[in-house]
């Protein structure tokens, strides 16, 4: 699957902190943006793509954790690495509590620093991937008629044809017709692969 | 701008004790020495009410008692075991309290007033033992004159010690180390006194002349006692009643006041009749003499104790709040120092791994060592900063101009206002006076400001910060910071000056007090005051060079 590059956003209002994180990212291969606030990140408009932020907790301006406020708020998932000056067991269980990845006191070991970038970068991946995914499927569910919708519902659900077909006055014919008209929709291989299908869409599929 | 707004003494205690190693603040809530101490703090005026107040009960009375004073109450001889052993225990506490008095603080004027106290509680034991009547079953064999004996020896000898303690009140005070061997020596010595005058007593009970007639009456001879007795008591009270210059004096011119209204009641308005109304009621005169310094020792030394407990508490504050600031200042010294360190350590790593590859690029290894360099001197430079802040001879200050320091701090903090969209400016008047100080303790302390204020407009739409500086008479240099944020809450002022308050989330708080310490080492004084329409000014004082009124030239157009 080609996807797009990973990015990995470093935030510190350090010139020199920033440049020896962006390097050490960079000598393992990484692709590196460089912020000097929390501000300009907001204010850049990132590509498509897997990432992960390293971030300075405490900075002039809007500070780190205010930044993952502001992110969740805006319903962005991407993964937070916090690095601190001083290691405050408050701010950091803060900090993990609102879902960061990790958090780091510097000086850190430059491994925990590549490893917690690793599986920031690992995980947004997955999820984009998931997002994907459910994006194709919900394609795909709104080519659905509402009575083909009606009848996969139904059959995800557990629901024989028979008991289908009584259910919404057909014949066992007609319902099996549009099984076989929803299958072939949503690209389904087979019944268990509707039902994933069908659980992958969860709300959506209650909505209509 | 006369008062300082929201700067209470003790806090100013506290930055001292953090940034300029002011001790001051060590003694706070303990008064000095022992000027407290009965025998050396003057009478109040409560005290003197007392002691008025009793006079006047006292004398009340005497009087009442007098009509029915010579009524003999028949059968009472069984209250005397009682009454004895009240008196000795009354007397013996009252020693032993002047005692540790004088273990404390060895005064011999004390010593003899305790040992007063003592001989007179040691005779009470052969007073009793001898009186007609209480102990016969013992057939301790006739000793019918030596109660009265007993009875004239305490009676004159009391006296006699208060007279000798007010003769030794002039003599200084004793090292302490010898106290002990003292205490030992005049106790055993009243003892002995006390044993042999009594033993001497009883076994010449039958030749020693009659003092008295029968168990009850008394002889002529008699009478010499309670008139020597009343002129030593008068003569003591005098020297007293002159010399009041404490309360223990006080208190024993009361003592010798209800002693006088004894003698009087026992063998004149009595007229020396024994276990008559007014003899007793003179007995009670009496246990109410030996109680009066007794009663006084206790008050003071509760509240004494109590007083120590509060100064104790007060002492601990004090060291706690030190402590605090030692710590928010070791926080600022760990952050200051690891922000390099972790930058070198980082791009140390860098440059391995740079270089760890199958073709290692030099170029950025390279890049990774320079940053090093530059790290490795900003750290250096952070730990002197530090070392400066600290060191009490600020050894590096000297004459700096406070503009063109202002300038240098906005230009630093500049990119941090743009961050922030702030709109940084300098309103410096024109001025040519010389300030001594130490340009990096003061260009940190002016940053520090800026940085608080550039962080105070974050919830504004129209950001604005001005750093102001100009000259007034007499303080000397005022450098204002103006922001025009939410401005401080009145219940904030004063706890924004200690350390760890902060009102961000991720703040340390240690900003303000850093600034203050900086400023106060530099004989300033750092204050916070209203801006209007709205907003916080944070203000400071610096001391110029000669004054300013001397310097004709160093005025606000000048």
């Amino acid at each position: 699957m080609a996807e797009p590059e990973a990015v990995v956003y470093v935030i510190d209002d350090d010139a020199s902190m920033r440049a020896s994180i962006e390097s050490l990212l960079r000598s393992v291969g990484h692709t590196v943006v460089t912020f000097d606030s929390t501000q300009s990140f907001l204010e850049f408009s990132r590509p498509e793509g897997p990432a992960c932020v390293v971030l300075d907790v405490r900075m002039p301006g809007a500070s780190g954790l205010e930044l993952q406020r502001e992110l969740a708020a805006a319903g962005s998932a991407i993964p937070i690495i916090f690095v601190t000056g001083h290691g405050d067991i408050a701010m950091s269980v803060a900090a993990m509590k609102a879902g960061a990845l990790e958090f780091l006191t510097k000086p850190f070991r430059d491994q925990d620093l590549l490893d917690a970038v690793h599986r920031g970068l690992e995980e947004d991946r997955r999820r984009s991937r998931r997002d994907l995914h459910l994006d194709a499927l919900r394609e795909r569910y709104a080519l659905l008629t509402s009575r083909e919708r009606q009848v996969m519902r139904m059959a995800a659900a557990g629901l024989l044809n028979k008991q289908i077909a009584a259910e919404l006055a057909l014949s066992e014919v007609t319902v099996k017709v549009h099984r076989a008209n929803a299958m072939q929709k949503m690209q389904a291989r087979s019944l268990p692969d509707l039902v994933r299908m069908s659980d992958s869409l969860g709300a959506h599929i209650q909505e209509s | 701008m006369s008062r300082l707004d929201g700067i209470t003494p003790n806090r100013s205690d506290l930055v001292h004790a953090g940034g300029a190693g002011n001790e001051r603040s060590a003694t706070t809530g303990l008064r000095s020495d022992d000027q407290d101490l009965l025998n050396s703090s003057p009478p109040s005026t409560t005290q003197k009410k007392i002691a008025l107040a009793m006079v006047v009960v006292m004398t009340i009375v005497v009087v009442a008692a007098t009509p029915a004073a010579r009524y003999v109450l028949s059968g009472t001889e069984a209250l005397l075991p009682g009454y004895a052993a009240a008196r000795l225990l009354v007397e013996l506490m009252t020693a032993a309290l002047l005692i540790a008095h004088f273990a404390a603080h060895p005064s011999p004027a004390i010593l003899t007033l305790a040992n007063g106290y003592l001989f007179s509680a040691l005779l009470v034991v052969p007073w009793a033992l001898t009186f007609p009547g209480v102990l016969e079953a013992f057939g301790l064999g006739p000793t019918d004159q030596s109660t009265a004996y007993v009875a004239a020896i305490r009676r004159i000898g009391f006296p006699l010690f208060i007279l000798a303690y007010l003769a030794r009140r002039s003599a200084p005070q004793l090292p302490s180390g010898t106290a002990a061997s003292r205490i030992l020596t005049s106790v055993l010595a009243t003892a002995a006194a006390a044993a042999a005058l009594s033993w001497g007593v009883i076994i010449n009970d039958d030749q020693l002349p009659p003092l008295m007639l029968n168990e009850r009456r008394i002889a002529a001879a008699w009478n010499i006692v309670p008139s020597v007795s009343i002129v030593l008591y008068v003569i003591a009270l005098s020297l007293l009643w002159r010399r009041r210059t404490c309360s223990l004096d006080l208190w024993l011119a009361i003592v010798l006041g209800t002693l006088l209204a004894e003698i009087v009641l026992l063998s004149y308005i009595s007229g020396g009749i024994r276990l008559s109304v007014g003899w007793w009621t003179g007995r009670a005169f009496g246990l109410l003499s030996a109680s009066i310094v007794l009663v006084a020792l206790l008050v003071e030394s509760m509240s004494l104790y109590s007083r120590l407990a509060r100064s104790v508490a007060a002492e601990r504050r004090v060291r706690e709040s030190r402590l605090s600031a030692m710590e928010a200042m070791s926080a600022t010294v760990a952050h200051e120092v690891t922000q390099p360190v972790a930058s070198m350590v980082t791009n140390a790593n860098a440059a391995l791994r740079w270089l760890d590859k199958p073709r290692p690029e030099i170029g950025e290894a390279e890049g990774a060592l320079r940053r090093i360099v530059d790290d490795g001197h900003r750290a250096g430079e952070v730990i002197s900063n530090i070392r400066t802040l600290f060191r009490k001879d600020a050894r590096d200050r000297g004459p700096l101009d406070i503009r063109q320091l202002i300038e240098d701090v906005l230009s630093r903090s500049r990119r941090e206002a743009e961050a922030a969209r702030v709109l940084l400016r300098a309103d410096v008047a024109p001025c040519d006076v010389v300030v001594i100080g130490n340009p990096v303790q003061l260009s940190q302390a002016i940053s520090n400001l800026v940085a608080n204020a550039i962080d105070a407009t974050r919830s504004v739409a129209e950001r604005e910060v001005v750093v102001r500086c100009d000259t007034i008479v007499p303080e000397g240099l005022t450098v204002s910071v103006e922001d025009t944020g939410p401005g401080i809450a009145s219940d904030l002022r004063k706890r924004i000056f200690e350390p760890f308050f902060t009102t961000r989330p991720d703040g340390m708080g240690m900003g303000l007090m850093f600034s203050r310490a900086v400023v106060e080492s530099h004989g300033g004084r750092l204050w916070v005051d209203d801006v209007v329409p709205r907003g916080a000014a944070f203000r400071f004082t610096l001391p110029v060079l000669g004054g300013i009124e001397s310097e004709g030239r160093a005025t606000r157009n000048g």
